[in-house]
C-alpha cells in the first residue's frame, strides 16, 4: 500500500508541475500586454513610464527563460508580485484559502446533508415513484443557475426577512452562500449515493444478511449504510473541486473574501501574475485533496488492492 | 448493470425539451414584439396582459426577449457542444490506440484540466479572448474537451481489444482508417447521446459568463445577459430575473432529466471504479 | 454494538487526528467571531463596489484607490469651490515671473501619522519620488516638466524645464498626495501621511480599517472642522453586487453606501436616508472616434454620429436623471470652461440631418454603415450603450457593442486608435480632473491609448500649458472649438462614475470634493 501511495504522491507532483509550466506559459499565450493593462485608468502614463515597467517586470526576456525562472520561483514558494497593488501572490491567496475552504465544506456539508438522504431514498425505491420524485427534485437542484439563486436568497433572507446579514465574514455570513453551493451540488452526491447503494444492495452479503433474517433497518444501517459511506468518500473529493471552482461567482453575489472573488478580479483586470498563482494554488489545493481522500480510502477499505 | 425501463421522468424531460425547441424554432413569428425593440411599452411594467413577462427598463417586452433568448442560449450550447465533442472524441480515441506514454501524457493533462470545473475554464479563457458570443462559445466548447475526452477515451478503450480491431489490423487497415471508419461508428451513439448531458452544463457556463458581462452582448437577449442587466433590479421589478432565470431552470432541468438516466452509463468518474 | 463488525470504522488514530480538525475549525469560528464583537463597533461602515488597488497614491490612477489615500495624505495646497487655490501643507507658495520656477513655505509644527516630523525635506523627498522614473508613477506626467528640487530650511522649491500653468491646480488634486518618509522602507510601501486618518488594517477586496488622527490640523476650505476627525474609527466594505450592498444601507449593517442608480431616487425620497452627488467631480463623458478608419476621417460622418445621440435619453433613462448633459470636452465647473460656447461649436440632436449628412458620405438603407462601439463596463453606461446603439440604428448606422473591463478595454482601443483599415469603431470614455489641462494628457500624440490628434492641436495644447489668465482661457476655448468643430469629440455626461453616495440619516455633515474625493473631517454619527 505504501507503494501505491508513493506512487499516487509522485504523480501528484507531476501534474503539479505540470500546472505550474502551463500556468508560466499562459501569460505568452494570451493576446494584449500586461503592462497597458496595468497603465489603463491612467490618463497620464508615457510610453517611456511603460517601457520601463516592461524591463522591470522581465518582460524583455525569451518566453523559455521566462517559464523557466517562473518555475524555479514556484517551487521556491515565490509566486510573484500582483500587478495592482505589488503585494505577494501567494500571501494574498494564502489569506483568502482558509475562506474558501471553510465555504467548500460547509456547502459539502449542505450537499451532503441534502444529497445523502435523497440518494438513498431513491436507491430503496429504486424505478419507483419515490425514486422519480426524489431524482426529480434533485436534479432541480442542480438546474438553477447558482448566482440567480445566490440573488434570490439574498432578497429573501437578507432584504425581505432581515435574518441574515449582506456582507462580511462571520458565520452568519457563511449559511447563505453554504445554501446555495450545496442545494447545487447535492444532485451530484444525492447521483452517486443511488448507484452506489444500488450496487451494495446487489451484492451476496446484502442478501446474505436478508436471508439470515436481520430486520430490514438493521441490514440497511450495517451492510448497506457503511460500505455505502466509504465508497462515496471517493467522489467527495470530487464534489469537492466543484464546490471550489462553483465558488467563484458565488463569492461575488455574497461579497465573500474567498480565492475565488480574488480570481475574479484578477481575471478582469488582467492581473497575470495573481491568475497564474490562482491556477496553482487552486490545483494544489484540489490535488491536495484528492490525495488525502485516496490514502483514506486505502485505509477505510482494506479490501482494494488495486494499484 | 440492468437496463432500466424509460421513466416518467425521461419522457417528462423529452416532452419538454421538444416543448422548448418548438418554442425557440417559432419563437420570431410567436412573439408579440421585437426583442431589442425600447420603449413598446411603459417601463418596469409589472406582468400583464400584452405584457406577460413584464418589461425592462427601457421598456422592452421581456416575453419576447425570454422566447428569444432561447435560440441564443440553445444556439451557444448547440455549437460548443458539436465542437467540444469532436475536438474531444478526436483526442480520446488518439489517446485510446496510442502507446503507454503518450496515453499516460495524455491522460494526466486531461486530468489536470478536469480538474477545473468547466465554468472557471471557460471564465478565465474569456477574460483573456475578450467578450461576446463567438468567444464565449469557443471559451464553452473548449472548456467541455476534457469531459468529452476523457469519456471517449474510456469507450474507445473498450473497443481496443475487441477482435473486430483486431481483424482489421491484420487485414491491413490503416491506423486511420482504423479509427476512422470502424472504432468511431462503435461508439458514435454513446457520443451523441453524451452530447445532450453537456447541453445543462453548456447553457449554464453560457448564463454565468453572460452574467459577469463576459459573454453575449447587450442588447441580445441572451438568458445571461438580461439577468445581468436586470441584477439591480431584483427589488424594484423582480420579474426581469425571475422569467429568464425560470427559463434556464426549465430548460437546463429538461435536459438534466434525459442525461441522468443515461449518465451512469457513461460517467468516466465511475467508470474507473466499478 | 456492531462496531467491529466489518472494520469500516476509522483507526483510533486517524479519528482522533480528524476530532482535532474538526475542533480547531469549529473553534477559530466560533472565536473569531467572538473576538471581532468584543472589538469597539466601528464609528462608521462605508460600502463601496469596488476595493483600492493599491495605497500608494504615487502608483496609481484609479479613482477607488484615491479616494482612501486622499483621507490618508495631504497636498501641498488646496483648492475652494470656485476652484480658487488656497494653502495646505505649504502655508504659502510663489511662482517665478517665468513661470519655471516655484517655491513653498511649508508650515511648523506638522507631523506624520508615525510621530516623525513632516518638513520641507519630507515635502521634497515626496515630489522626487513621484516623478522618478524608477517609481513608476502613472500620473507622473501631471507633475509637469520637474527638473529639479532643492530645500532651504522651511521652503522647498521646484524648478521646471518649461512654464507649467496648471501646477498649482494638480498640487490641489487627489493625485498629488504628499507621502511621508517613512513610508517607504526598501521596496515596500505603508501608508503613512499626515491625513486626517491612519491607515489601521487594510483586507484586499475586503475592508480597508482606518482610525482618526488626533494631531490633524486641516487647511482644506471644502472642511469646517479645524482639527481632528469626530469619528474614531472608518471601515470600507467592498460589496461588488449592487443588491446586497443596498440591503446592507437599509438593514443599517453599513451606514453609508455607495447606491446603485436603480435605486437612489428611491433612497432620496425615503425620509430615512440621505443621498450625496458630487457637484465638483470634474468627470466628463465624452464619444471619440477612430477616425484613422475610413468613413470615420469624414468630419461629416463623425457629425452625424453625433446627431443621432439622444443625450436627454441617456440622461433620463440609463442615469436615472441623476447626471446632465455637457457639451464640452472637459467637465462643467472647471476653469475657462464654457458650456454656451461649447454647444455653438459642437452638434446636437438632429437625426433627420445626420440621415442627410450620411446620405451625402453615400451611406443608406441599401449600404448601411457598420462600426463597432467599443465600451467598458459601468452602472448607467451599459444602459447608456444600449440606447445609444438604437439611436445610431435609427439614421442606420449597425453598431455592434463590444464591452470590456476597464483595463482590457484601454488595452484594445490602444491598438484600435492605431489601426488605419478594417472595421470602424466608434468609443466612449470618462476622464476626470481639477484642470482643462487634463485635454493635454489626452489629445496630444500620442495621446491616452493613442487616441492623439495632429500637431496643430498639439501646438495649442503645448500653448495654454505656458498661458495664464484670460489668454489661457481663450487657447482652452480654441481647443474647445477644434475638437467639437471637427467632431473628434461628442461630449455626452457630466459626472459619470462613483460622483453618488447614500447614507442613514444618523450620518451628518458628510462631503464630496473634487475628482469624487470623500471628506468624513465633518462627520458625525448619531448612536
Amino acid at each position: 500500500m505504501l507503494g501505491a501511495i508513493a506512487r499516487r504522491l509522485a504523480a501528484s507532483a507531476a501534474t503539479l508541475i505540470a500546472v505550474i509550466i502551463l500556468a508560466g506559459l499562459l501569460i505568452h499565450i494570451v493576446p494584449g500586454d500586461p503592462v497597458t493593462a496595468m497603465m489603463a485608468q491612467s490618463v497620464t502614463a508615457t510610453p517611456e513610464v511603460m517601457a520601463e515597467m516592461r524591463r522591470h517586470l522581465g518582460l524583455d526576456l525569451p518566453v523559455w527563460q521566462q517559464v523557466g525562472l517562473y518555475l524555479f520561483h514556484v517551487v521556491q514558494g515565490d509566486l510573484g508580485l500582483t500587478i495592482r497593488g505589488n503585494e505577494p501572490v501567494l500571501t494574498l491567496l494564502i489569506q483568502r484559502l482558509p475562506n474558501t475552504f471553510m465555504l467548500a465544506v460547509s456547502g459539502l456539508g449542505v450537499a451532503l446533508a441534502i444529497g445523502l438522504p435523497l440518494g438513498f431514498v431513491a436507491a430503496l425505491n429504486r424505478n419507483g415513484l419515490g425514486d422519480s420524485v426524489v431524482m426529480l427534485i434533485a436534479v432541480l437542484g442542480v438546474s438553477i443557475p447558482s448566482f440567480w439563486l445566490g440573488l434570490v436568497l439574498l432578497q429573501v433572507f437578507s432584504l425581505d426577512l432581515g435574518w441574515l446579514p449582506v456582507a462580511g465574514s462571520g458565520w452568519r455570513n457563511m449559511i447563505l452562500p453554504a445554501l446555495t453551493l450545496g442545494v447545487t451540488y447535492s444532485a451530484l452526491v444525492a447521483r452517486m449515493t443511488r448507484s452506489t447503494v444500488i450496487e451494495i444492495l446487489g451484492e451476496d452479503y446484502v442478501r446474505t444478511a436478508r436471508a439470515r433474517g436481520l430486520r430490514e433497518w438493521q441490514v440497511l444501517s450495517i451492510h448497506v449504510l457503511r460500505p455505502a459511506l466509504i465508497n462515496i468518500v471517493t467522489v467527495v473529493g470530487l464534489v469537492f473541486a466543484y464546490l471550489m471552482g462553483g465558488q467563484v461567482i458565488i463569492e461575488n453575489v455574497f461579497s465573500w473574501n474567498g480565492i475565488g472573488r480574488l480570481a475574479i478580479q484578477a481575471m478582469l483586470q488582467r492581473d497575470y501574475p495573481l491568475i497564474q498563482g490562482f491556477i496553482i494554488v487552486f490545483a494544489s489545493s484540489v490535488v491536495l485533496v484528492s490525495v488525502v481522500l485516496d490514502i483514506l480510502y486505502r485505509i477505510l477499505d482494506p479490501r482494494l488492492s488495486r494499484p | 448493470m440492468t437496463r432500466r425501463r424509460v421513466s416518467w421522468t425521461v419522457m417528462l424531460g423529452i416532452g419538454m425539451v421538444a416543448l422548448i425547441l418548438i418554442l425557440a424554432a417559432v419563437a420570431p413569428w410567436l412573439a408579440p414584439f421585437d426583442p431589442l425593440r425600447m420603449a413598446v411599452g411603459p417601463r418596469l411594467a409589472a406582468p400583464q396582459a400584452g405584457f406577460w413577462f413584464g418589461t425592462d427598463e427601457f421598456g422592452r417586452d421581456l416575453f419576447s426577449r425570454v422566447l428569444c433568448g432561447a435560440r441564443l442560449s440553445i444556439g451557444i450550447g448547440f455549437v460548443a457542444i458539436t465542437i467540444g465533442l469532436v475536438l474531444g472524441g478526436v483526442i480520446g480515441v488518439l489517446a485510446a490506440f496510442s502507446g503507454r506514454w503518450v496515453q499516460a501524457l495524455v491522460l494526466r493533462a486531461l486530468d489536470v484540466l478536469y480538474s477545473f470545473p468547466d465554468t472557471l475554464i471557460a471564465l478565465a479563457l474569456v477574460a483573456f479572448l475578450g467578450p461576446g458570443l463567438s468567444n464565449a462559445t469557443i471559451a464553452i466548447a473548449i472548456s467541455l474537451i476534457p469531459f468529452y475526452a476523457r469519456v471517449t477515451f474510456g469507450l474507445a478503450a473498450v473497443e481496443r481489444p475487441k477482435p473486430y480491431v483486431e481483424a482489421a489490423r491484420l487485414a491491413g487497415v490503416s491506423h486511420s482508417r482504423l479509427l476512422a471508419v470502424h472504432v468511431l461508428p462503435n461508439i458514435s451513439q454513446t457520443l451523441i447521446v453524451m452530447g445532450t448531458l453537456g447541453f445543462s452544463s453548456a447553457i449554464l457556463s453560457a448564463a454565468g459568463l453572460s452574467f459577469l458581462g463576459l459573454g453575449v452582448q447587450p442588447p441580445a437577449p441572451e438568458w445571461g445577459a438580461i439577468l445581468a442587466g436586470g441584477r439591480n433590479y431584483l427589488t424594484k421589478a423582480p420579474w426581469i430575473l425571475l422569467c429568464p432565470g425560470l427559463a434556464i431552470c426549465l430548460t437546463v432541468l429538461s435536459f438534466n432529466l434525459i442525461g441522468d438516466s443515461w449518465r451512469d452509463l457513461v460517467d468516466p468518474r465511475r467508470r474507473g471504479r466499478s | 454494538m456492531y462496531s467491529g463488525c466489518h472494520g469500516f470504522l476509522l483507526p483510533t488514530t486517524v479519528r482522533r487526528a480528524l476530532a482535532r480538525v474538526v475542533l480547531a475549525g469549529v473553534s477559530s469560528i466560533v472565536l473569531g467571531h467572538g473576538a471581532a464583537r468584543a472589538a469597539d463597533a466601528p464609528a462608521l461602515v462605508v460600502a463601496r463596489s469596488v476595493d483600492a488597488d493599491n495605497l500608494d497614491p504615487q502608483k496609481t490612477a484609479n479613482t477607488q484607490s484615491l479616494q482612501i489615500t486622499n483621507l490618508v495624505f495631504d497636498t501641498l495646497l488646496t483648492m475652494a469651490r470656485d476652484g480658487s487655490i488656497h494653502p495646505g501643507l505649504a502655508e504659502s507658495w510663489t511662482a517665478a515671473p517665468d513661470g519655471k520656477s516655484y517655491s513653498f513655505i511649508l508650515r511648523d509644527g506638522l507631523t506624520c501619522h508615525d510621530g516623525t516630523v513632516f518638513d520641507a525635506a519630507a515635502a521634497k523627498f515626496s515630489v522626487d519620488r513621484a516623478v522618478n522614473p524608477e517609481t513608476n508613477n502613472p500620473n507622473s506626467a501631471a507633475w509637469g516638466p520637474i527638473t529639479a528640487t532643492s530645500v532651504d530650511h522651511n521652503t522647498l522649491t521646484v524648478n521646471l524645464s518649461a512654464p507649467y500653468a496648471p501646477f498649482p491646480a494638480f498640487l490641489t488634486s487627489i493625485q498629488a498626495a504628499v507621502i511621508c518618509p517613512s513610508s517607504v522602507v526598501g521596496t515596500a510601501f505603508k501608508p503613512i501621511g499626515t491625513g486626517p486618518f491612519k491607515l489601521v488594517s487594510w483586507t484586499r477586496n475586503d475592508r480597508i480599517t482606518l482610525e482618526a488622527n488626533p494631531a490633524y490640523r486641516n487647511f482644506n476650505p471644502l472642511i469646517t472642522n479645524p482639527g481632528a476627525p469626530h469619528i474614531a474609527k472608518i471601515e470600507f466594505a467592498v460589496i461588488p453586487e449592487a443588491v446586497a450592498r443596498m440591503a446592507a444601507l437599509r438593514s443599517g449593517e453599513v451606514q453609508m453606501a455607495e447606491p446603485s442608480l436603480e435605486e437612489t431616487a428611491d433612497l432620496s425620497k425615503d425620509k430615512n436616508f440621505r443621498v450625496y452627488a458630487s457637484d465638483l467631480s470634474g468627470q466628463q463623458m465624452v464619444m471619440a472616434f477612430t477616425w484613422k478608419i475610413k468613413p470615420l476621417d469624414n468630419p461629416d460622418v463623425r457629425r452625424a454620429i453625433g446627431m443621432a445621440l439622444n443625450r436627454d435619453a441617456y440622461r433620463d433613462i440609463a442615469f436615472q436623471g441623476l447626471v446632465s448633459t455637457a457639451d464640452c470636452p472637459v467637465a462643467p465647473h472647471l476653469p475657462a470652461t464654457d458650456e454656451a460656447l461649447c454647444r455653438s461649436y459642437g452638434v446636437s440632436y438632429d437625426p433627420v440631418a445626420a440621415k442627410a449628412l450620411l446620405a451625402k458620405a453615400g451611406y443608406g438603407p441599401d449600404k448601411p454603415l457598420k462600426v463597432i462601439l467599443s465600451v467598458h463596463k459601468l452602472p448607467g453606461w451599459d444602459e447608456m450603450h444600449q440606447i445609444m446603439q438604437q439611436d445610431l440604428a435609427t439614421i442606420g448606422v449597425q453598431a455592434d457593442i463590444e464591452t470590456r473591463e476597464v483595463a482590457a478595454f484601454f488595452d484594445h482601443m490602444k491598438g484600435e486608435n492605431e489601426r488605419t483599415t478594417g472595421t470602424p469603431v466608434v468609443w466612449t470614455m470618462g476622464m476626470s480632473g481639477v484642470d482643462p489641462d487634463y485635454l493635454s494628457f489626452l489629445w496630444k500624440r500620442p495621446g491616452f491609448v493613442n487616441m492623439g490628434i495632429g500637431p496643430e492641436l498639439d501646438g495649442m495644447l503645448e500653448d495654454q500649458r505656458r498661458l495664464s489668465g484670460a489668454a489661457r482661457t481663450e487657447k482652452i476655448h480654441e481647443i474647445d472649438k477644434y475638437l467639437l468643430q471637427n467632431a473628434y469629440a461628442v461630449p455626452l455626461l457630466s459626472p459619470g462614475w462613483g460622483w453618488l453616495m447614500a447614507s442613514t440619516t444618523k450620518v451628518e455633515g458628510f462631503k464630496m470634493g473634487f475628482m469624487v474625493s470623500l471628506l468624513f473631517n465633518d462627520v458625525t454619527v448619531a448612536p
